[in-house]
């Protein structure tokens, strides 16, 4: 069969029962979504205002949907295996064989990061930082576009690795030469690496959109330090995307040289060097986890502001302490590695300079803390996950000044501690920051706020789920446990790994409070709805257009004069106990128009995706071609925008007008 | 709404809008450039293959040559200047160079460290098979 | 909005600060937008440089750079490439002045010189590869072939683009849009040439020292 390379039937695990539960009711729900959405004629509407939608709001909303269905992908990975690690002990073997432990611990890491914290992380700010700056789109809105389509097709791909062939077994880094070919042979290295490399081209792309969004778009009179400081961490973070991420295309591109033509990086014959990756993928790696935590405290920033009613102690401090570890965090990636041979004196370099990143974090955390201070605090559901966050990860902290001794960290250097660390500072970090920016700006994105029963439910689900999940982890860690085991002998540790599976339920628990709050949310909208555009009484730019906001965002630029522009004019009309005169001649605007080519670009991206996979080389040819084929008609494309006409702008502003609230 | 400046595009010669740049200045810029350049690049042949400087000292001649060619390229054919309406593409440019010499610094660091510490040496490799 | 209606009432004051005059102009985002995207690209070259640097001496017994490496020829291609670099420097003062000839002649001579570097880049691996140099023998043949492919792929595709744009100029004249891309091109061409430097010092030049 080589007209399909190396696909076959026996590509598909007939023989796995899970695996083809799981593929049999994935396709169910597919399939029975997608009739209701055809036989109830929205694929229309879908395709208009969605998948062709070049609207930065509309593309941040697809990059949360995309990130919480496949949270509920990697979750499921990972209470498999705890449920695998609560029983296996002593001679049992649990209920995963090996080879498909190995998959999933490979697939719940790649997945969390690449498809579920990244696309969060760039929703929220494809949502917030085009409103917080005042203006009307991203710098390349097409190109936003692009960049969202790439990293579904990504996740595409290796959802497709459950259902035909295998997914890495390799943990979700890869090192060589285990994931060489010599030792990998099968396709699941390649699932990860195509995957990787075409969704982390689409986040490449939006790095660059939003750095010069940032840097070149903002309204009038909004100079740097006027900037909200979500949007200061959104350009840390976009910067460190156009540093990081080309390094890991770069590694990416080396090992499928290795793996696809015999060449030898990171081979163990012919000189190649398998360190050489594993320093590369961190000088990635370090920036990453800096990628995803900045806008998270970004958000934890605008949240504390905005409930507190007061403006962010030490904004400059809050700045600098950005842009620091913007810059510090390329210095510190060593850290991944102390135990791999170098010298105390470099592993102590890289040691200091990973326990100077703590200083900056530090003082973020102190000004949440005086932000707070004096502050009347609106315990809504936004403000719990902050200080859910606060709580956890001042802890999560200080387990990784701990591993930043090159002494202790070769004691505990790929135990279970190591893995309650990370996953100590990205789930409070990253996850609990982006679910405070979940409901924080949900209201803004659909015009009704989110139910607050439901929603303080899922936390503190969430909150004591975790502690219960991850501190016995820290204990068996100590304890001596390596990471990745798919079943052990020592029958000390498996009281704590049981604790462990209950703290995975209660987070299942917080799962399920979440379908149901926004279940419930949608259902009594109209007891939630937000007619002022300003529900939280915020303080920047965004909450001062109407809820949802127009494809145009601000019927006239606003001009900004210091900083959380918002409150210092609510304050101004309430101080002249008047509204300000609202007639205003209204320009046409011009809004960029639709365009299918990232949803197109995507589809052959896909094929050949899978086509290079599978070696099956026709069909990458075919792929790439149309991909080109796409690109080369978008650029004779003779239309880039559509005018709105003055008077529908007129028409829509006066019909929401936002309203002061004391 | 006159007094309203941005940075300049980078690429474009700073203070003149592009569609007004002189074209017989331009023409010197690039023409100046392409000199320097070439005197550079004969320079860096030259230091490599003669046998006149301290062989030690070749590869920092080397380096220093390329840095500085580099820096031609920059301010005469791509119009980096210091002023301040390009200083947008400046920061990006310092950004992306710091990035650079880290990758490069730290990996070479590390990987000779590494290196260093872990491989057997070839003396050693030696002893063993004459054992 | 009316905030927008009573922030326009606000100080309409002379913007004198850059950072506040509002959304800069297409051609600057334009051009801002791809410079950040070529930083992104050199720092991708920056991993190659670095695996090179690693794995230079990493011949595992074939054959290594002072014995490959023809020094005449890498002089012939970094010549062609700063030729093609100053070429399209005249290029772009063409199209700022908007001479249709001047620019396709410009084009033509980018063309045919980036054509012929390829050419002479591509001869130089012919030779390699027959002399048994394969980028499968060694870790350093990897690298080198990665590294210095990775420019030549550039370079190609940066002569595709140049014939694209060279189409819609001739169907679409001075448009801003193709203005816009034509800079970027030269963008893109003279940091090709800068990355050449890089590789004609590190690669060719150090890499034949004692």
């Amino acid at each position: 069969m080589t007209l399909l390379g190396k696909l076959d039937w026996s590509s598909i695990p007939f023989d796995q029962p899970i695996i083809m539960g799981t593929v049999g009711s994935v396709i169910v729900v597919i399939v029975s979504v997608l009739s209701w959405v055809t036989l109830k004629g929205y694929l229309p509407y879908l395709w208009r205002e969605w998948i062709t939608s070049v609207d930065h709001k509309r593309i941040g909303v697809m990059y949360i949907a995309l990130a919480l269905v496949m949270l509920l992908r990697g979750f499921a990975d990972g209470i498999m295996m705890r449920t695998q690690q609560a029983v296996a002990a002593g001679g049992a073997q649990g209920y995963l064989p090996p080879e498909h432990f190995d998959q999933i611990f490979s697939a719940h890491g790649t997945i969390m990061i690449f498809f579920v914290a990244m696309p969060l992380v760039i929703g929220l700010m494809n949502f917030a930082v085009p409103l917080q700056l005042g203006v009307r789109d991203v710098a390349f809105p097409t190109m936003n576009s692009i960049s969202f389509w790439l990293t579904a097709s990504g996740v595409l791909l290796t959802n497709v690795s459950l259902a035909v062939g295998e997914f890495a077994k390799t943990g979700w880094f890869a090192y060589p030469p285990l994931s060489e070919l010599q030792f990998s042979p099968g396709v699941g290295v390649d699932y990860y690496l195509w995957s990787l490399q075409i969704s982390g081209i689409g986040t490449l792309l939006s790095g660059v959109n939003f750095v010069t969004t940032i840097l070149k778009m903002r309204a009038p009179g909004m100079s740097y330090m006027r900037m909200p400081v979500f949007c200061w961490t959104a350009l840390a973070s976009n910067l460190l995307i156009v540093a990081a991420f080309p390094v890991l295309t770069a590694l990416f591109a080396m090992l499928l040289l290795d793996r696809y033509l015999g060449f030898h990086f990171f081979t163990v014959d012919a000189g190649g060097n398998a360190m050489m990756y594993v320093n590369l993928f961190w000088v990635w790696g370090h920036p990453e986890v800096y990628i995803l935590v900045l806008p998270a405290f970004g958000i934890f920033s605008e949240v504390t502001a905005t409930f507190s009613g007061k403006s962010l102690f030490g904004y400059r401090s809050m700045v600098l302490a950005t842009m620091a570890i913007c810059v510090l965090s390329y210095t510190v990636w060593l850290h991944h590695f102390f135990t791999m041979g170098a010298s105390a004196s470099v592993n102590a370099f890289f040691g200091i300079t990973s326990m100077i990143i703590g200083v900056p974090t530090g003082v973020k955390v102190f000004n949440w803390l005086f932000t707070m201070y004096g502050g009347r605090v609106r315990f809504t559901v936004p403000v719990l996950w902050t200080i859910g966050f606060m709580v956890s990860f001042v802890f999560g902290g200080l387990t990784g000044v701990l591993l930043a001794l090159p002494a202790v960290d070769w004691q505990v250097h790929n135990s279970v501690f190591l893995v309650a660390h990370f996953h100590h500072v990205i789930i409070p970090g990253v996850l609990f920051g982006c679910m405070a920016g979940y409901n924080y700006w949900f209201p803004k994105a659909f015009g009704f706020r989110l139910d607050e029963r439901w929603g303080k439910a899922a936390f503190w689900c969430w909150f004591l789920g975790f502690h219960l999940a991850f501190m016995p982890l820290y204990m068996t860690g100590l304890m001596g446990m390596p990471r990745r085991l798919q079943h052990y002998d020592v029958l000390s540790w498996q009281p704590w790994l049981l604790v462990a599976e209950v703290g995975a339920l209660v987070i299942l628990t917080g799962i399920i409070c979440q379908i149901v709050q926004i279940v419930v949310s949608i259902r009594h909208r109209e007891q939630l709805r937000d007619t002022t555009g300003d529900p939280w009484n915020g303080r920047t730019l965004e909450w001062s257009t109407a809820s949802p906001p127009p494809a145009w965002n601000f019927a006239v630029l606003p001009r900004v004069d210091e900083l959380d522009a918002f409150w210092a004019h609510k304050q101004r009309v309430l101080a002249k106990q008047e509204l300000p005169v609202r007639q205003h001649a209204y320009q046409p605007i011009e809004v960029p128009k639709n365009s299918p080519v990232g949803f197109v670009t995507a589809f052959f991206a896909v094929v050949s995706g899978f086509a290079l996979i599978w070696h099956i080389w026709w069909m990458a040819g075919f792929g790439v071609l149309g991909a080109a084929v796409t690109l080369l008609a978008f650029m004779f494309r003779t239309k880039d925008e559509v005018e709105i006409p003055a008077d529908e702008v007129g028409l829509f502003d006066r019909a929401h007008p936002v309203e002061v609230s004391p | 709404m006159t007094e309203m400046r941005w940075d300049v595009a980078p690429g474009d010669r700073p203070s003149i809008p592009a569609s007004e740049q002189n074209a017989s200045s331009g023409f010197l810029v690039y023409t100046l450039g392409l000199l320097l350049a070439v005197i550079l690049t004969v320079t860096s042949f030259w230091v490599a293959n003669t046998s006149a400087i301290w062989a030690p000292g070749v590869p920092a001649g080397l380096t220093v040559l390329a840095i500085a060619q580099m820096g031609v390229h920059l301010v005469f054919f791509l119009h980096i200047t210091t002023g301040p309406d390009s200083s947008h593409n400046v920061l990006a440019l310092a950004f992306g160079v710091l990035i650079v010499f880290l990758v490069l610094a730290g990996s070479l660091v590390i990987m000779a460290n590494l290196n260093e510490n872990m491989m057997v040496h070839s003396e050693l490799m030696n002893l063993q098979m004459q054992r | 909005m009316n905030v927008a209606v009573e922030m326009d009432a606000v100080r309409r004051s002379a913007l004198l600060n850059l950072s506040e005059a509002g959304p800069a102009p297409k051609r600057v985002i334009a051009g801002f937008g791809f410079w950040t995207f070529l930083l992104s690209d050199i720092v991708m070259f920056s991993a190659l440089f670095a695996s090179y640097a690693v794995l230079a001496k990493a011949t595992a017994g074939g054959l290594t750079g002072v014995q490959l490496f023809d020094q005449r020829n890498v002089a012939m291609e970094t010549a062609l490439l700063l030729l093609s670099s100053y070429t399209c420097g005249m290029m772009s003062l063409a199209i700022n002045s908007r001479r249709y000839l001047a620019t396709f002649l410009g084009a033509v001579a980018t063309f045919l010189l980036g054509a012929a570097f390829l050419a002479l880049e591509l001869r130089e691996f012919q030779g390699m590869i027959a002399l048994g140099a394969t980028p499968q023998r060694s870790a350093f043949l990897s690298a080198f072939f990665t590294l210095v492919g990775s420019h030549g792929l550039h370079v190609t595709v940066g002569l595709a683009w140049l014939v694209l744009m060279m189409v819609q100029l001739s169907l679409r004249g001075f448009q801003d849009v193709v203005v816009r891309r034509l800079h970027c091109f030269s963008l893109f061409w003279h940091a090709l040439d800068i990355i050449w430097v890089l590789i004609f010092t590190i690669v060719y030049l150090m890499g034949v020292l004692p």
